[in-house]
């Protein structure tokens, strides 16, 4: 395990870093760059406190459209099993296999991961 | 130090080749804005008369010769029609690759947040949605006719849809660039292919198009609109897309509030254009062309994080842009009503 701080506590570090960088900024540009870099910075911060948890609750809306699949076990598997599967989806929506009956359901699935994504990426555009 | 970067170079050349080579050039001061290209201010003078130049630059290698003929055409066209846009003055290319478009240099602002929050800008923002309208009302004006001289111009079919036409183009370009699945847009296109059957065809004929009517393209004053730029994606369509573009969120810098630019309400900014144009705009057909902007501001952020991930422009902030596509796909879903459709099914 690694010592203190922890990856959290040193994009925090970073972040402050990067905001005050912005404060003190000679111009726009330099201003932007850092308030961007900031903003990356928290984006990372985020993904890590909640992404495994937003993962798994997309994995289960699948199962729910497809039938159940067991989570595998490993991360970098899980995340790529995860991505085909999203990408099973995105072809059968586009074919039109969603535009009856089951879109409400398909709509509810697509909806929720929407929204995890903005929490993570841009959490001010959820009112 | 300004003469040895290559754009600013081409700036003092094309300025020459403008006001004739017995005229005097000033050193060229580059101008905010623009990842495509370099715009410099310049002032030529001969005798006693000076001529305040933009001459804009694209470098080798992005220089898109017959898009920059076409913007210049349609600069032209809309200038002589008293519309609000840099007077074109010349057109041309360099042996070494760059090409320029030098106009007339307006006076004004194009920082967006000054219109939108700036206390000294409050009287002007009322008179800005005025002037927008009856400047976008003559740009649509403008007929395929008028601007036949425009090499390259995309246009859909005599009776075509423009809005059919206009999301096959997104689907392509969204193809193209898209680096992981999003099933909301997948989506969004099905939605989109029903309200083009649902809805009534526009009864108009095909007009000019800005391509790019958004808030950061004006130039203004206190006293309001002084310049439209931009014109780089002029092309033959319907007027609802410059009509929607103005609305998307993005371009409202956070004042969701006056979903018109940040500036106007929706309803000022339709009611406004409608004036203007002496007719009715379909509020439907305008919300379906806002679902189809953001698909395509949503492939363009994809664009910008894959221009950084292919290591073309390796730059931290355009890999920032591909994680705004989220937010955009949740504007795409509550524009297409899957917030309430949700609530509802509960």
């Amino acid at each position: 395990m690694q010592d203190r701080p922890t990856a959290t506590e040193l994009l925090d570090a970073l972040g402050a870093f990067m905001r005050d960088r912005a404060d003190h900024a000679r111009d726009r540009w330099e201003r932007f760059q850092f308030q961007v870099a900031a903003n990356s910075i928290a984006i990372i911060g985020r993904e890590l406190e909640m992404d495994y948890a937003f993962m798994r609750e997309e994995w289960a809306g699948l199962d729910a459209l497809f039938g159940t699949e067991p989570v595998p076990q490993v991360q970098p598997a899980f995340a790529a099993r995860l991505l085909e599967r999203n990408d099973n989806l995105s072809r059968r929506i586009a074919t039109g296999e969603f535009d009856g009956e089951r879109e409400d359901e398909l709509l509810a699935h697509i909806w929720a991961t929407v929204v995890n994504k903005v929490r993570i990426a841009s959490p001010r555009e959820i009112p | 130090m300004h003469e040895a970067s290559g754009t600013g170079r081409v700036a003092v050349e094309a300025a020459r080749a403008y006001a004739g080579a017995t005229a005097d050039i000033s050193t060229p001061t580059k101008l905010a804005g623009g990842a495509m290209h370099d715009s410099w201010a310049v002032d030529a003078t001969r005798g006693n008369e000076t001529r305040e130049l933009v001459v804009r630059v694209s470098p080798a290698g992005r220089a898109d010769h017959e898009k920059t003929q076409r913007e210049f055409e349609a600069l032209r066209v809309a200038f002589a029609r008293g519309i609000r846009c840099p007077e074109p003055l010349l057109v041309g290319e360099c042996v070494t690759g760059e090409d320029y478009l030098v106009m007339a240099r307006v006076a004004g602002d194009t920082n967006p947040r000054l219109i939108i929050g700036d206390g000294r800008h409050a009287s002007a923002r009322p008179r800005m949605i005025e002037q927008l309208a009856e400047d976008l009302a003559e740009i649509h004006r403008i007929t395929p006719l008028d601007v036949a001289a425009a090499p390259g111009i995309r246009s859909p079919e005599v009776g075509e849809d423009p809005l059919r036409f206009e999301r096959r183009l997104a689907e392509d370009a969204y193809r193209l660039q898209v680096l992981n699945p999003h099933p909301a847009i997948e989506w969004a296109f099905r939605w989109i292919d029903r309200e083009i059957e649902r809805l009534e065809p526009p009864n108009r004929d095909h007009c000019l198009v800005h391509g790019d009517f958004r808030i950061g393209n004006m130039l203004y004053d206190e006293q309001g609109l002084t310049s439209i730029l931009d014109w780089e994606g002029v092309h033959i369509g319907d007027t609802d897309e410059d009509i929607a573009w103005l609305c998307t969120r993005v371009w409202r810098f956070g004042r969701n509030d006056l979903e018109a630019g940040g500036i106007a309400s929706r309803e000022a900014w339709l009611s406004a254009y409608e004036r203007a144009r002496g007719r009715t705009v379909d509020r439907s057909r305008v919300a379906a062309w806002e679902v189809l902007q953001n698909i395509r501001w949503a492939q363009i952020t994809m664009m910008q994080a894959r221009a950084h991930l292919d290591g073309q422009t390796v730059r931290h902030e355009l890999a920032a842009i591909g994680r705004r596509t989220a937010e955009t796909e949740l504007e795409i879903l509550r524009l297409a009503g899957v917030e309430e459709r949700v609530a509802r099914a509960g």
